[in-house]
């Protein structure tokens, strides 16, 4: 009898990456949910022995269906699979009963080596079909993203020593007349201060925008032991160590994943102490339409925010085309 | 480049582009001591490489703040991650001196400096690139800049002749302190005055010492109004002033003092001794004032009296009283 197993993710094209993932040969019966509400539904009605599970969702994320999973004894063992990869998260993950925690894009070598470690891979079939998934090319966008948050993520987390709060990454298609719009919303009211850097690589190339929220600099430099008086040139020295680590881990997460290798131009500081409307003042966008990918990190227990945006002209057909080798 | 195994020859012209390169090139190991120094780096710093190779960095260079380098070159260690530093933020890793005495306009090289893990077979950092770009040519431009736009402004908000405040300025200098009275409720009054009969002056001494007397008179309202007091020259012989804070008696005294001292000076040109007065109309804000406007034709109204009750005096206006 093949095994139940249910993979969970809000997007279709993680959901594809994940059964593709699965050993070859391996017995299963594959069903999917799009968030740990309907991951539990399904788990109710006997199609999850098995479950790989995905953090950030929408309606209900991996840690809440976790605590639910354990609370009604539900009968399923769970793998977390994910692109938040900070050591918290996979602690948090583990108290709340995840049998193993695999970091996002996951190698099916992995998934082979932690069924085998428990016991859990029953009888091979040769004759086993591939899993049929649906795949909108907007969700691939979204999951290298999130991916690639992740790792920056996991990067400030290790050198902040924090806890690193990330939503799902918003993916748009926009004009450039959109784009004062859009920032408007990320940073609403409130004095920013922003960095951008270029990249450019195998046909793919943008520019990383880093706003960084004002009120965060005193949090920012407790944390960094910042020694010294906070002053305009030390505001500019950590928004610079900020923008090194966000930009360098989220591009170098993106790169790894595409295959490609990515220049980066010198860092620009775009304002200082702006209202975010002023921030393109002066600047003439050559571009209409644009592919723009936005990343909100909050730090827990800290007033710290800051959004970093990508944004690419060019590049949708070589990203589309470097999509499919990750999906096949 | 053949795959896998580089030619002997191959490394030589290898090495010598990044010798020839014209960007600074360093590579420090573990524990920050030199082991590569390129010739833009022997050549701009002054020390030969066999003076640095081997070398700790920060015993070579004390100057460079060790915490800052430090944190620097840990955090693209342990991240494994490219660190960037621009000339805004710190002028220069290594101070260099201009080298170029006709086209050189700044004392010292402005670098941008980039950090680059060097991984080994293992995956570890083993090494940390340091890549320095002269970009002296870009702040210096973005100076220049600065200090050109800034000379614009100030250029688009004064007069050529007396410095002041030109009309369009001041105009917008009159609706800011307008709406902050409003705001507030404080005092404030407005002073127009010109001088009397200005035509005569250039008609009998000639058009250059009419600009003295302009001249002159500007003078003299720099040195009588606070510093905080916005003047402005509004017409060819006109001038304005918004005294902040500043109710109708204590405006009355300003202007009777200004007065006073114009008529008390001479004015000395081409062996022409010329004397003067001025007319000023005074007008206190008021809550049934309405707008920046309505503020000035006060003034006017006051300034015309002062003109026809025989001129060389101060008139305050009187707003109407509601019954």
């Amino acid at each position: 009898m093949p095994t139940p197993v249910l993979i969970c993710d809000d997007s279709s094209f993680a959901r594809k990456q994940m059964a593709r993932a699965l050993p070859k040969g391996w017995d299963v019966d594959v069903s999917f949910a799009g968030n740990g509400a309907e991951a539990l539904v399904a788990i109710k009605s006997g199609k999850a022995d098995i479950l790989f599970l995905d953090l950030n969702m929408p309606v209900m994320d991996g840690y809440e269906t976790l605590a639910t999973i354990r609370s009604l004894d539900l009968p399923t063992l769970t793998i977390v699979v994910s692109g938040d990869i900070q050591p918290e998260a996979q602690a948090r993950v583990i108290q709340l009963g995840a049998m193993a925690f695999l970091k996002k894009p996951v190698a099916e070598e992995e998934i082979a080596q932690v069924l085998t470690q428990y016991g859990i891979r029953g009888i091979d079939r040769a004759d086993a079909a591939p899993v049929q998934v649906e795949v909108d090319i907007r969700d691939g966008y979204k999951e290298v993203a999130n991916v690639a948050m992740g790792q920056a993520a996991d990067f400030l987390a290790r050198l902040l020593n924090v806890f690193v709060l990330m939503p799902v990454p918003h993916v748009n298609m926009i004009d450039s007349a959109d784009l004062r719009m859009a920032l408007g919303e990320v940073a609403a009211g409130e004095n920013i201060s922003a960095v951008c850097q270029g990249f450019i690589g195998a046909g793919i190339a943008g520019e990383a925008l880093l706003l960084f929220h004002e009120s965060s600099f005193q949090d920012i430099a407790e944390l960094t032991q910042y020694q010294g008086k906070i002053d305009e040139n030390a505001e500019l020295e950590l928004l610079m160590d900020m923008a090194n680590i966000l930009i360098g881990a989220c591009l170098k997460g993106l790169a790894d994943q595409l295959d490609v290798s990515f220049s980066q131009g010198p860092p620009v500081v775009l304002g200082r102490h702006v209202m975010v409307s002023d921030l393109l003042k002066g600047n003439a966008l050559r571009w209409k339409q644009t592919l723009a990918i936005e990343m909100g990190y909050r730090i827990e227990n800290h007033k710290i925010s800051c959004d970093l945006l990508l944004l690419t002209e060019d590049s949708i057909a070589s990203l589309n085309t470097r999509l499919q080798y990750l999906i096949g | 480049m053949g795959n896998g195994s580089i030619e002997l020859g191959e490394l030589h012209w290898l090495l010598d582009v990044l010798q020839s390169i014209d960007v600074g090139l360093v590579v420090l190991d573990r524990d920050y001591k030199i082991q590569v120094w390129n010739r833009f780096m022997a050549n701009h710093s002054g020390l030969p490489p066999q003076d640095v190779i081997s070398k700790p960095f920060l015993q070579v260079f004390p100057d460079v703040p060790e915490d800052w380098f430090r944190r620097k070159l840990e955090s693209v260690r342990m991240l494994k991650n490219r660190a960037f530093t621009t000339w805004e933020q710190r002028p220069y890793l290594l101070c260099c001196k201009n080298y170029r005495p006709i086209t050189g306009a700044a004392e010292h090289m402005y670098q941008n400096i980039t950090f680059i893990p060097l991984t080994s077979i293992t995956g570890e950092v083993e090494y940390i690139g340091v890549v320095i770009n002269d970009v002296t040519d870009i702040a210096v431009g973005r100076h220049d800049l600065e200090a050109a736009n800034l000379e614009l402004e100030r250029l688009s908000r004064s007069d050529r002749l007396t410095q002041l405040n030109n009309r369009g300025y001041w105009e917008e200098r009159l609706q800011q302190e307008f709406r902050r009275l409003k705001r507030t409720h404080g005092p404030g009054a407005l002073v127009m005055f010109d001088i009397d009969h200005f035509k005569k002056v250039n008609d009998t001494y000639g058009h250059p010492a009419g600009d003295e007397v302009i001249r002159q008179t500007s003078d003299r309202l720099r040195e009588t109004m606070r510093t905080t007091d916005i003047a402005g020259r509004y017409g060819g012989e006109e001038f304005v002033a918004i005294l902040v804070d500043t109710a109708a008696d204590g405006a009355q005294v300003f202007a009777e003092r200004l007065r006073t001292v114009v008529a008390a000076q001479t004015v000395r040109h081409d062996q022409h001794e010329i004397r003067y007065t001025i007319s000023l109309g005074v007008a206190e804000m008021h809550a049934r004032i309405e707008n920046p406007k309505q503020w000035i034709e006060c003034a006017d109204r006051a300034l015309y009296e002062a003109k026809h009750g025989g001129r060389n005096r101060v008139v305050l206006y009187q707003h109407p009283v509601v019954t």
